[in-house]
């Protein structure tokens, strides 16, 4: 029981690790990254084609993987997602061009690293890094699911207090409310807008090397699973609410580590699914959400 | 042309199939409603054709019919449930809806054949049957872009807000709406099932809402010769992308990324600015030398320059 408990925790943080950057993007600067997923697995398959090469530790792996993450979501931004938004006649006209653009950029990593793997699952079996497992009695606890959980919650609430607390994070905000007002009180949008994407694309490669490193192993293809997920977990806790990411990333990998440990597990895909949209049906806001932040 | 038409059915075929599925996104988005429903629908039509005609051996007008009727009630009903939803919101809806399906097929037991899916939906349909079907649906919705329905739908999708001031009945509008989308998709997922003879989960996954967004977006989404276009070229250009091999995938990915992102009005779009661009260059040149006076007052008033082009039959020019 407790042992499922931590391990509902580490997916949760894993999940949450990768939706803040979604929910944050999303909810300030009105981007949807359907992208997000590719950034994820590219950072984590960079870093394992280093590691084949030169054995590195832990921290330079996960340094690489951020920096990769928050390479590739910039190098978005500049060139699809800033055109977009410059060129596009109005705000839904542009959500759409952002989803299908993001669609077809995230195909571009995910072929290099199919071909170059050809579909075989990856691993990061040439650092000097190693699991090992502490046996506290009544739970089994490995090295891995501590920096897990440490890294996914304390970046959860460094990122909800900047928001809350800091200037540049108010400015955000205020983009997200309503960016048109905000330029005019002197927000710089661009760089906002580019410093949030590197910070949602850091925070897919950290979450894709630390999945590769819990997991063992993990398969180009891993990216789609995860986006559905963050989804789900950015819409049970409402688009923009860094504590509702918190909650519906953890609601989310609890209800599917129930559902997993008490039938044969062929049910749990779905639960994203429902998730979404009973959420959406019920409390379209989220249980966090707030009418302001609601883009539609 | 007869090998042609041999040697390449299933490629004609799926042109066909794929421009129905691609036009059952295109349609809801004509109306300004951001919809997957079409694609869950694909699932409906396809798993209803399957077990007809596996388990009851109906003709094939029966067992795709039956699927379209199902898939147009499930879309009247999911209308009714999403109605408060718009935009990304209404997306995710439908999308989880779409993806749900494909998890209750992989856990329908004997009744959907579960992950292996169904095999054996042997039937009469060929491919002139589908070319048929494709066609009268393609006439019926030219209708549909025309007249007062076309520019109702029009006024919809640009302000909806507006749209009710006018006098339109915005809700039944997107109701139906999600009915038609229902339909094309179930009747594209029927035909595939029958002609392909199986149907499994992994057909009517995540990959067919990418391969319908892209053709509508590449083609161009505001009406339905951009989906045709966009049909033929992605199901085209696999064969003739053979020459650089394994990296096909990366160079669909770029396609679709540059017209995204740089194209928004898709290829049709570009053929129509030129068409425009060539039409007033055809015109002007007449006006030269005769009249270079009303052409010169024509040319700085922009605004009644622009009236003269959109409405040439009326215009008289001296």
């Amino acid at each position: 029981m407790a042992q499922d408990v931590l391990n509902a925790l580490t997916l949760g943080s894993l999940y949450l690790l990768f939706a803040l950057g979604m929910s944050l993007a999303w909810g300030t600067i009105g981007i949807l990254n359907f992208a997000h997923g590719s950034i994820f697995m590219f950072a984590a398959f960079t870093a394992h084609l280093v590691s084949e090469e030169v054995a590195l530790p832990m921290p330079a792996m996960i340094g690489l993987g951020v920096l990769i993450g928050a390479a590739m979501s910039v190098l978005i931004q500049v060139l699809a997602f800033e055109p977009i938004q410059r060129r596009a006649r109005d705000h839904r006209k542009a959500e759409l061009q952002i989803i299908v653009g993001g669609i077809g950029i995230a195909i571009i990593p995910l072929a290099i690293a199919q071909r170059i793997t050809k579909s075989v699952p990856f691993g990061y079996s040439g650092g000097t890094f190693r699991v090992t497992t502490y046996d506290l009695g009544f739970v089994r606890v490995s090295n891995i699911q501590l920096v897990i959980l440490v890294a996914a919650l304390g970046l959860a609430g460094l990122i909800g207090w900047w928001l809350r607390a800091a200037r540049p994070g108010l400015a955000l905000r205020a983009i997200g409310v309503d960016s048109e007002v905000a330029t005019m009180m002197g927000v710089d949008r661009r760089r906002l807008a580019l410093l949030t994407m590197a910070v949602a694309g850091a925070l897919a490669g950290l979450a894709g090397v630390l999945l590769t490193y819990y997991l063992g192993s993990i398969a180009p293809e891993s990216g789609d699973a995860f986006l559905l997920k963050a989804f789900a977990a950015i819409i049970l806790g409402g688009v923009g609410s860094i504590a509702g990411v918190v909650v519906g990333a953890m609601v989310l990998a609890g209800v599917e580590t129930v559902v997993l440990v008490n039938t044969d597990g062929s049910w749990t895909p779905a639960i994203a699914f429902a998730l979404i949209f009973l959420m959406l049906l019920v409390r379209p806001n989220g249980l966090f959400g707030r009418q302001e932040v609601r883009r539609t | 042309m007869n090998t042609w038409w041999l040697s390449n059915q299933i490629l004609i075929q799926s042109t066909f199939i794929s421009l129905l599925l691609a036009l059952s996104i295109q349609v809801p988005l004509r109306a300004g409603v951001f919809s997957f429903a079409g694609i869950g629908s694909y699932a409906i039509g396809a798993y209803t054709a399957a077990i007809l005609t596996i388990r009851a051996q109906v003709a094939p007008v029966v067992a795709i019919g039956a699927g379209v009727l199902l898939a147009a009630v499930v879309g009247y009903l999911l209308a009714l449930l999403v109605a408060r939803l718009s935009g990304l919101y209404l997306g995710m809806a439908t999308i989880s809806f779409t993806l749900f399906l494909g998890v209750l097929a992989t856990n329908g037991g004997d009744l959907t054949g579960g992950a292996t899916g169904l095999f054996g939906a042997l039937s009469t349909l060929t491919t002139e049957h589908v070319i048929a079907i494709t066609v009268v649906v393609l006439v019926l919705l030219a209708a549909s872009e025309r007249g007062s329905f076309g520019r109702r739908v029009d006024a919809v999708r640009e302000d909806p807000q507006l749209a009710v001031s006018l006098g339109v009945d915005v809700v039944r509008v997107r109701r139906r709406v999600f009915v038609v989308s229902g339909a094309l998709g179930a009747c594209a997922g029927g035909m595939n099932t029958l002609l392909r003879t199986t149907v499994s989960p992994e057909t009517v996954g995540f990959h067919l809402v990418v391969t319908a967004l892209t053709i509508i977006i590449v083609g161009g989404a505001m009406s339905w010769a951009g989906a045709a276009i966009g049909a033929v070229i992605f199901t085209w250009l696999p064969s003739i992308l053979q020459f650089v091999g394994e990296w096909q995938l990366l160079v669909y990915g770029i396609v679709v990324a540059i017209a995204a992102v740089y194209v928004p009005g898709g290829l049709l779009g570009l053929l129509q600015e030129g068409w425009r661009r060539m039409r007033r260059r055809g015109r002007r040149l007449p006006a030269e030398g005769a009249v270079a006076q009303t052409q010169a007052a024509a040319a700085v008033d922009p605004e009644k320059e622009l009236a003269a082009l959109a409405a040439p039959t009326t215009e008289v020019r001296p």
